[in-house]
């Protein structure tokens, strides 16, 4: 009863751990990408609390989920296309389709496309629900189809706003061709790509012969510590504290340094640093809104200056 | 015991112990004050959002229950009414409670609405507010117990609670507990100026389990607080069980009362005070408990 438990959780486990990391090299948003990663080491503490090692397991969650989040965030300030959104119209293999599935493409500039792009969408979210596991996004295909084919070989079922938008994408660049998806090449579909496959496949092969073909596991009967987190800090603060307050102490510098360049400069003044905020000194006044100027507005247009002048002229 | 009779004990306790939770906090919240985590929810409607990432947004609220719930396994409810006693139980609460951090970013990034999207932001900086002052409010407690036990913990303070010792450590924990379940005054993740957001963007099934989860948030909070600093089950005439209960829902509400004294901060102010003072603060406790513990005093 126990083995088999242990057995399947280490399978549920593995599973994570392995679907994580897959999932983080192959999708196409970087929030998700993060996230897979996070996955992925959750799946490993996993592995280390059914190796009775708790505290080391418990330790990698910790720091994997607020460490992860807060780079996600970072990550988010600084990318160009954190949500996938540019990246998933492009022609993508089956593994990627799979982990990108339900992102859903950046709709183009144009004001004139946005609508007809969005009801695709609408069709597309549909389509998903009706349970098609692998089928592509229509959307997804279009524009990825539109994207390649620049103005040239349209699909008959094309709008006018597709032509559109080839023409648009044609007269951007005309090295469209050479640089495919006309700049926006991002490594995707770089030519090391098939290499780096084999070699991880040929890479795990070695490793898993190796596993089979070692002849014994040396199986010692020890039990493991149930108070692992007294030995670990015991041996934290007395065997290795000169390394532990070491890392510490490289961090509390690493701080410091963030600090010092996040420091406001010894010129706060400077006009460069100020932040440009797009509102009127003296806004144009609203003609007739039927309200009655604020007490401190103090005339500051011509037409409530009228308003006020006028009384004094009948008066006179 | 069963180990699945253990998780349905503790799904009980927590859907209860929950439900409970948001009635107190709906019934206490007047009219004209920001109920947030607590706002109503449309449970008969589902909500479809249309560029929203769909496999993130319904994922948010079930990591974040699952989190809730794996964090009430160590919670001792009196002698032998505890999921499992395990030896590393009061760290095991505070990671796993950050499942519900992960989960509230997921359904705020998946969502891809302005509004859901600001409040992941404000969610993850207030992790970053919160934890390391809310680890240093554990840390007295921890050296004084001598154990990261939960069980362990109680039997300390068999003699004299935690709060007499670490007065600091408890104003510590109330703010920073206040933190961790975004209870006012630091409800800007759900304030009203961006629409509630992740409840905004969240109906039927998904609103449901996000009331449970943050209302579990809140009770796992005030609870803990009540084993670290009020000696847990223990207590007398009555059984264990009714005085962790009062205790619980006691240290809630001084905590939601106190807590309505206050102007609501931002994420900025949230993380200048933790910064500046919250983590000093915490710092001398765990200075003076260590001066304690050299003069002999506590258990």
């Amino acid at each position: 009863m126990t083995a088999g438990l242990e057995i399947i959780a280490f399978a549920i486990c593995a599973f994570i751990a392995i679907t994580g990391a897959l999932g983080m090299t192959t999708t196409m948003s970087m929030f998700r990408s993060g996230i897979f990663l996070m996955a992925s080491f959750v799946g490993v503490a996993g592995l280390f609390i059914l190796l009775a090692a708790d505290l080391i397991g418990v330790l990698q969650i910790m720091m994997y989920i607020g460490g992860m989040l807060v780079m996600i965030l970072f990550m988010v300030l600084v990318m160009h296309d954190p949500g996938g959104a540019m990246m998933a119209g492009m022609d993508m293999s089956f593994v990627e389709r799979w982990f990108s599935k339900g992102l859903v493409p950046r709709e183009p500039a144009q004001s004139g496309h946005a609508k007809h792009m969005h009801g695709d969408h609408q069709r597309g979210y549909n389509d998903h629900h009706h349970g098609n596991a692998v089928q592509p996004d229509e959307p997804n295909d279009r524009k990825a189809a539109a994207m390649r084919s620049g103005h040239g070989a349209h699909p008959m079922e094309h709008t006018d706003d597709d032509e559109q938008e080839g023409q648009v994408m044609h007269h951007s660049g005309d090295k469209h061709d050479d640089m495919d998806m006309g700049g926006m090449d991002m490594s995707m579909v770089t030519p090391v790509r098939p290499i780096a496959v084999w070699l991880a496949a040929a890479v795990s092969v070695v490793l898993v012969s190796m596993l089979l073909l070692r002849p014994a596991w040396r199986i010692i009967d020890a039990a493991p510590d149930p108070d692992s987190a007294r030995s670990i800090g015991h041996l934290l603060m007395e065997k290795y504290m000169v390394a532990f307050e070491g890392a510490g102490f490289l961090i509390l510098i690493g701080i410091f340094g963030a600090v010092l360049l996040a420091r406001p400069s010894t010129h706060p003044d400077d006009p460069s640093r100020s932040a440009k905020v797009a509102i009127d000194e003296r806004p144009e006044p609203i003609a007739d809104d039927g309200l009655t100027p604020l007490a401190g507005a103090r005339g500051s247009t011509e037409h409530h200056m009228h308003r006020h002048h006028r009384p004094e002229e009948h008066g006179a | 015991m069963g180990m699945i009779a253990t998780a349905a004990l503790v799904l009980v306790a927590l859907v209860l112990g929950a439900a409970l939770t948001l009635l107190v906090e709906r019934l206490s919240t007047p009219h004209h004050v920001e109920p947030g985590p607590a706002q109503a929810a449309d449970v008969r409607h589902s909500l479809v959002i249309a560029n929203s990432d769909r496999w993130l947004l319904p994922a948010g609220p079930v990591v974040a229950l699952t989190g809730v719930a794996l964090a009430l396994v160590v919670l001792p409810f009196g002698p032998g009414l505890i999921g499992r006693d395990l030896g590393i139980g009061v760290f095991y609460v505070i990671v796993v409670i950050d499942f519900v951090v992960l989960g509230l970013a997921l359904a705020g990034w998946g969502a891809n609405t302005a509004h859901a999207v600001e409040a992941c932001y404000r969610i993850i900086a207030q992790l970053v507010a919160y934890v390391v002052p809310l680890g240093l409010a554990y840390v007295g407690v921890i050296m004084m117990a001598r154990s990261l036990s939960t069980v362990a913990i109680v039997e300390a303070q068999s003699g004299l609670w935690f709060v007499v010792l670490q007065p600091i450590g408890f104003v510590l924990y109330l703010v920073t507990g206040l933190m961790q379940s975004y209870r006012a005054p630091f409800l800007e993740p759900f304030a009203a100026s961006i629409g509630g957001g992740v409840l905004d963007v969240s109906a039927g099934w998904s609103a449901l389990l996000w009331r449970i989860a943050l209302a579990g948030v809140l009770f796992l909070v005030a609870a803990i607080g009540a084993l670290l600093y009020l000696g847990g089950a223990t207590g007398p005439l009555l059984p264990g069980w009714a005085w962790m209960i009062i205790k619980t829902y006691a240290l809630m509400a001084l905590m939601l009362w106190l807590g309505r004294l206050v102007r609501p901060f931002s994420t900025a102010q949230m993380l200048a005070l933790s910064w500046k003072l919250l983590i000093p603060l915490g710092l001398l406790n765990v200075l003076l408990v260590g001066g304690l513990i050299l003069l002999g005093v506590g258990p």
